[in-house]
């Protein structure tokens, strides 16, 4: 593959690789609790089925999207994009600030495993209820996953170089998760967030651009220089040099 | 249906945290789009126009929510 391919393959793998970090450890959060309290059956059933669903919708709009004419694609999930990736950079900013709390893995998987304590139902509901949150947590925290894929991947045929960065981030939570069997809260979620906020955002600035006009006109700006526009617009270091 | 329910919660939070900042930024690309349409504008400006325009949004948006909870 030739630097340019890589130019582009790298920052829509790599977004999809980090943006499934954030989200699988969270679903990996419920997805421990439901195993740990009510056995790992029903937590692999649910985990399995939603994983199917996801994979499915990817399937189904992935190449749906490629239908589309690629100006209205392109604006279409530009807007998207600086929607959904400059909420996270707001979040993300408001995190790092103190002004709304940090992501807590440890509170929240205290807070589903004293829910599914409560629950008080034969055996057989119980682990229907529990295949059901662990089912939910990974379809609801795949939904942003999939948004992600799709988005960075189906302007220009990277559909599947971006789920392969997303799977791989679902292999390497899931080893890690094995390995240490508590929640992850060391992952430092709000960096991790931050980062993707801005790369996606550039994403959106760039696609937006491109969907509004003619080919070219935005690349005028320099794509590699969106990122560090957006970050350095938070007054926030650069998510490379390590903070906040 | 909570499922259903839920998912749709979801994909709409995913795209609507705060509807000043959803406004804001279908507003900006509109006008980005009515130049480009309307005036012979350089490419150059109207992609700094949307770029800056989002930054600036950004900035808003997140000082606005510290103030307000500040206030609280």
């Amino acid at each position: 593959m030739d630097i340019a391919v890589w130019s582009v393959a790298a920052p829509a793998v790599g977004s999809a690789f980090l943006a499934s970090l954030v989200e699988v450890v969270e679903a990996f959060t419920i997805v421990l609790a439901v195993g740990t309290l009510r056995g790992w059956r029903p937590a692999a059933f649910g985990t399995i089925a939603a994983l199917g669903v996801l994979g499915g919708l990817i399937a189904l709009f992935g190449p749906l999207l490629d239908r589309l004419p690629l100006h209205l694609l392109q604006l279409v999930i530009g807007v998207l994009l600086l929607l959904f990736g400059m909420g996270w950079l707001r979040k993300a900013v408001l995190r790092a600030a103190g002004v709304i709390p940090l992501h807590d893995e440890e509170a929240i998987f205290a807070s589903e495993a004293a829910q599914l304590a409560g629950v008080t139902d034969g055996s057989a509901s119980l682990d229907w209820i529990a295949g059901l949150t662990a089912f939910k947590a990974v379809l609801l925290e795949g939904l942003e996953v999939v948004f992600i894929v799709i988005a960075v991947g189906a302007g220009h045929g990277l559909l599947w170089p971006a789920s392969l960065g997303a799977l791989a981030a679902c292999v390497v939570i899931l080893a890690t998760g094995i390995a240490v069997h508590k929640p992850l809260a060391k992952v430092p979620e709000n960096t991790l967030k931050f980062g993707v906020g801005v790369m996606l955002s550039a994403f959106g600035v760039f696609w937006t651009g491109e969907g509004l006009g003619s080919p070219g006109r935005v690349r005028t700006l320099r794509w590699r220089s969106l990122p560090r526009c957006f970050s350095r617009s938070v007054l926030l270091p650069h998510p490379g040099s390590g903070a906040p | 249906m909570s499922i259903v329910g839920d998912v749709f919660k979801e994909l709409l939070g995913m795209f609507l945290t705060d509807a000043r900042l959803t406004t804001s930024i279908l507003s900006l690309v509109a006008i980005v789009g009515g130049l480009v349409a309307a005036l012979p504008v350089e490419p150059f400006l109207a992609g700094g126009v949307l770029l800056f325009g989002c930054l600036a949004i950004l900035v808003e948006a997140a000082s606005r929510e510290a103030k307000g909870r500040a206030h609280r």
